[in-house]
Parts: C-alpha cells; structure tokens; sequence
C-alpha cells in the first residue's frame, strides 16, 4: 500500500548542504507493523514526515494506495491527512483548552462531522480512558494524553498511522502499555509506521528497518526494493 | 464539536489576552460614541434654546462695526448706526410679514395671527442693583413666550405694574405687592414668573409704553420678535424683504442663526471624528499586534490542528471568529465608555446640555470594532497559514 521510491533529503546548499536522506526505497504492505529504528539524527524523523506529507523529499517518490503524495499541492494533502494518514507524536500535541473528549473529536471538527460523540466515547472506553473524558490534557498522565493522542488519530479511520517515539517521554511501565495499544491496533489491521530507540518495540513489530546517516543500515522482513 | 465552539473554548481560556487585544478598539470606538453622543447633546441644546426663545424671527436696529485701525494697530470697535428702531419702522415690518404669510400656501395660517412683539431694553438699577429692564407689549409677548406661567400674582394688566423673572425676583427679593422705582415713577410687582432656563428669568418686564415715557425714548423699540403661525410660514422670504425694503434694521432667522452654529459644531465634530478614525487606525495595529503574538504562541496548536487534518480557510476562519469576538466585546466596551464619557465631559464642553443616552449608536460601535478587529486579523490570519506543520513541532 506503501511505496517509497529513491527518496532523498537535504537541507541548505554548498558547504552547508547536510544529507538527512539519502536515496531510500521501502515497501509497506497493508496489516505490518513497521519499526524504524537508527541514531539520533539519522533521519527517521524526516523519513517519517515524508511519508506522512508533512515534508516534501528533495527528490524520488512518496506513493500511498497508488497515488503520488509527494507532490501534492496544499488542498490534496488536506484530504490526506483528514481522511488516509494519521499521527501520534512523541509529545501528544493535545490542544490544552480542549477536554480528552473534545481532543478526540478535533478531526472531525474539521472534516465537518459534527456526530461522532458516541464514536469519540467508545475509542475512550477502548484505551480505557471513558472516566477522563470530560478531564483536560493538564490533568492526564503522560500515557493518558498519548492514548487521547492515539484515539485522536485512530478516529479518522486512517489507511496508516505514523507515529514518531510515541513512548519515547514513558516510564517503561507506561511505555508497554501503549505498546499494547499499538499492538492490538494492529492485529484489529491497522497498518503503522513508528519511529523509535526501543528493542523491545522492534521485536514485537512485523518488521524493522535501521538507518544509519541517511542510509537503510539494515532491514528485517521490509521490502526494500522499488516498484 | 464545531469550529466557531473550538474558537470560543480557546478564546476562554485566553480571556486576559483576549480583552487586551479588545481594548484596542475600545479606545476607537470610546471615541466615536463619545463625540457622536456629545454632539448630539449640543445639537438638542441649540435647538432647544431656539424653542425657548419662542420667535421666528427678531428685527433688531441695522448696525454696522467699524474697526478703528492706526496701520496694524486698532483704537477699538466703533458702533455706527441707530440703537433704536422708529414705530413707524415697526408698522412696515407688520405689513411685510402679513402680507408675505397671506401670499404663502399655508391653509391654515392667519396672517392676523402672527404674535410680532416689540420691545425696548433698558440698563437700570432697582433697590441700587444693575438689572435690565424690558418693555414689551403684555398680550403679543405673551404670546410668543406661550410657557410662561405667572408663579405668584396675576399678569400684567395695567401700566404701572411689572412682572419679574424668576432668578431677579429672587436676588431683589422682590414679593407680588412691593413698589419699585424706575427712573421716577413707581411701579408695582404684579406677579413673578416661573423659571424658564432663559434669560427671562434675570428680567423685570413693564408694558412697553410705560418704560418709553419714563426714559424718553417716545417711539424707540429696541428689537421686534416674530412668530408666525404656522410651521410652513415662508420666515427667510419674510427675512429678505424686511432687509431689503426697510433701512436702518436688520431681520434674522433664528432658525439660520441655530443652522449657523450647528453647522459650526457639524464642522468640529467632522474634525473630531477624523482624528477618531487615527485612533481606531491605531487600536487596530495594537489588535494586529496582540493577534500576531497570539499566533507565536499558539504555532504549536495551529501545527496540530493542520496535522489533523485543518484546511488554511478553516485557520482563516478561526481567526476570523477569534477577531469577531474581539469586536463584539470591544464594540460593547466601547460604546458604555464612549457614552460615560459623553456624561463625563459632554456638560464641560456645551454649558448647560444634557447628554442623554443613545441606544442608536450601539450597532454603529459594533460596526466599527468588528470591522476594525477583522481588518487587524487579517495579517496575523494569513501568516497562520504559512506555519508548515513539520516545523511547528520542529521548534519546540
């Protein structure tokens, strides 16, 4: 479902150009659990943002369900992120002044969908969180506002989830639980693509790809061939 | 969950900052209504002096202004001309006005019912204070000044009475029955009148025939008031064939001398209202300028709201909303400002007006701060849309 053709990134120009990709190619097929995992700095950030349209690749193709995403203009990637890709950010990004509730439903807002309560308040008795509704992300716990965070991006229906050390700020107890989360989206076939430094994460994914300076260092069950 | 529900949540939350950006339209828009208002109060005072006075129009003796002038120096004003006007002038003005309103196309109006009132002022002292002393002839003065009400004693009825004003009454401690002297001749206080907020009430009026012979002025008026009978009476055609056809006096509209001056204040209000538009200029950079911070501190929302999938119209519009808010709040502020201010400093610019409250000028003040926020919004609205979502994350 997933195709990255040659992408390539760098930033600034001459002496100062830095490479952060340097021609990837990889494959995702819908259902796997990818891990990509590197040093800091590698790039897996930037790799990520490319999949998910949030930054466009210096060169090469970025196609998802057959469509070129790499090059849309502003209004194309609009519908993408509202209806196909959704994210989970290492730092949760929910919105202070809204309620967990509210913070789910914030997609929706913009899409239009005005009757998606029930919906919003099942996801939150799915990640356990139904008591804290009404609460606002200054009153949940770290692994409380990552699950809003989770609920938020997974109640858009998206054909991919991205999500970028999402247990990355987490205690290790908190991390494995969101893990689970993450785990159980995707034996429901949810297809992810996360961002992290933890073994554990990778082992318990359907594939991992490490990056090294820009480079793919190393793969386990990820096609990383064109086309 | 809608935007505009969004919008107020966050506007809410943010309220210090929000009233802060409001208060830079509120100053504008103060200003507006306070002048508006203010104006208005002295408009309603000339007018109202106008209906005091009771006359259409007054004839006074034609008199002209000579500047006396060394070079650039000047030794002074000389008056050159008649202080008085001859009864025989007095006629030709009664046959002008008459038959001017009987060629007029008012129905309803009797020429006979003009009320032309003619009048001599006299500077004298009474009980040794100085206090102006008018002649008037009892009936035709009586009515014109239709709401004059005698307070105690009766009207004048014969020769050697007086009726006093209010406020003279008093500081002469005059009572119905005392005699006072004038030149030589007693006269008797008839009745006291009640006040009337004019210059009536600082007054001791005598029929006019008494105060002529007394100070030998057999024959001299010094002005003649008018008041026609009806609303449609042709009083500036009246004005100009009095000017033209009889000399030595001059006839005025009192209605021209009130457009005179209100056109006087129309100009300084036009003055004033363009140096409030600086002003809402202004408070709209300092909206601008509030709003623009606003967006520095919320990159990190406006990331997130574009990575969940918000269109640049729909940040467009929150800021929009964000900006219709800051108007209505202000706008309100602005008006109950604008009007205290007009009961504040309204009485200190126009003696004696009364500022009264004007409810028309609330959706103006709404107009104008919501026009002004949204107009400030704009910028800041726009450079929203230009934070790239990767980097809004990037930088925190």
């Amino acid at each position: 479902m997933l195709k990255v053709n040659n992408v390539s990134k760098s930033f600034g120009s001459g002496s100062a150009k830095v490479t952060a990709l340097d021609d990837i190619s990889l494959r995702v097929n819908q259902g796997e659990f990818i891990a990509i995992m590197g040093p800091s700095g590698c790039g897996k950030t930037t790799l990520l943002n490319i999949i998910g349209g949030l930054e466009q690749p210096s060169s090469g193709e970025v196609i998802l369900d057959g469509q070129r995403i790499d090059n849309m203009d502003e209004n194309a990637l609009v519908s993408i992120r509202r209806d196909r890709i959704a994210y989970v950010f290492q730092s949760y990004h929910l919105i202070p002044s809204l309620t967990a509730l509210e913070n789910v439903l914030l997609p929706m807002t913009f899409r239009g969908a005005n009757n998606e309560r029930a919906r919003a308040m099942g996801l939150l008795e799915k990640i356990g969180l139904k008591e804290r509704a009404g609460h606002k992300p200054g009153e949940l716990s770290g692994g409380e506002q990552q699950r809003v965070a989770i609920a938020r991006a997974i109640i858009s229906r998206p054909s991919l989830l991205l999500a970028d050390e999402p247990t990355g700020n987490m205690d290790q107890k908190t991390g494995r639980e969101i893990l689970a989360l993450f785990n159980r989206l995707n034996k429901e076939g949810q297809t992810i693509i996360m961002v992290t430094h933890s073994l554990e994460i990778a082992e318990g994914a359907s594939g991992v790809i490490v990056l090294q300076d820009g480079q793919i260092k190393s793969k386990k069950n990820v096609s990383c061939t064109k086309n | 969950m809608k935007l505009h529900q969004l919008v107020i949540k966050d506007v809410v939350r943010r309220k210090r900052r929000i009233f802060y950006s409001a208060l830079g339209v509120v100053v504008g828009t103060m200003t507006v209504v306070a002048i508006l208002t203010m104006a208005a109060a002295g408009e309603a005072r000339i007018y109202n002096q106008v209906d005091k006075y009771g006359a259409n129009l007054t004839v006074v003796p034609a008199i002209s202004n000579v500047d006396m002038k060394i070079g650039d120096l000047s030794l002074g004003i000389l008056a050159v001309g008649e202080n008085y006007i001859s009864d025989d002038k007095l006629m030709k003005v009664r046959q002008i006005t008459e038959s001017k309103i009987r060629e007029s196309t008012c129905a309803s109006a009797k020429a006979e019912d003009t009320a032309l009132s003619p009048k001599l002022y006299i500077n004298t002292t009474v009980r040794g204070v100085s206090v102006t002393v008018v002649g008037i002839e009892p009936v035709e003065e009586s009515r014109i000044k239709t709401w004059w009400k005698v307070h105690q004693g009766e009207y004048l009825t014969n020769a050697n009475q007086a009726v006093v004003g209010a406020i003279a009454a008093n500081s002469l401690k005059l009572n119905v029955g005392d005699a006072i002297t004038l030149n030589k001749t007693d006269v008797v206080i008839a009745g006291i009148l009640d006040e009337t907020g004019s210059n009536d009430d600082y007054q001791i009026f005598v029929p006019i025939t008494t105060l002529q012979k007394e100070f030998g002025k057999d024959s001299l008026i010094s002005s003649v008031d008018i008041r026609v009978p009806c609303s449609a009476c042709p009083v500036q055609y009246i004005v100009d064939d009095i000017n033209q056809g009889i000399t030595g006096v001059r006839a005025v509209s009192v209605k021209q001398i009130a457009e005179s001056e209100t056109g006087i204040m129309k100009r300084m209000e036009r003055f004033m209202l363009a140096l409030a538009g600086i002003t809402l200029a202004v408070g709209s950079f300092g909206v601008a300028s509030t709003m623009m911070s606003s967006v520095h501190q919320r990159i990190k929302d406006i990331g997130i709201m574009r990575a969940v999938g918000a269109s640049r119209g729909q940040i467009i519009t929150a800021f929009i909303y964000e900006a219709f808010i800051v108007g209505v709040l202000g706008g309100i502020i602005g008006y109950l400002a604008g009007t205290l201010l007009a009961y504040a400093i309204g009485p200190i610019i126009f003696a004696g007006a009364t500022v009264t409250f004007l409810p028309q000028y609330l959706p103006l003040s709404f107009l104008l701060a919501i026009t002004v926020s949204t107009i400030a919004a704009v910028y800041p609205a726009y450079s929203a849309t230009k934070i790239k979502v990767a980097d809004s994350f990037r930088s925190l």
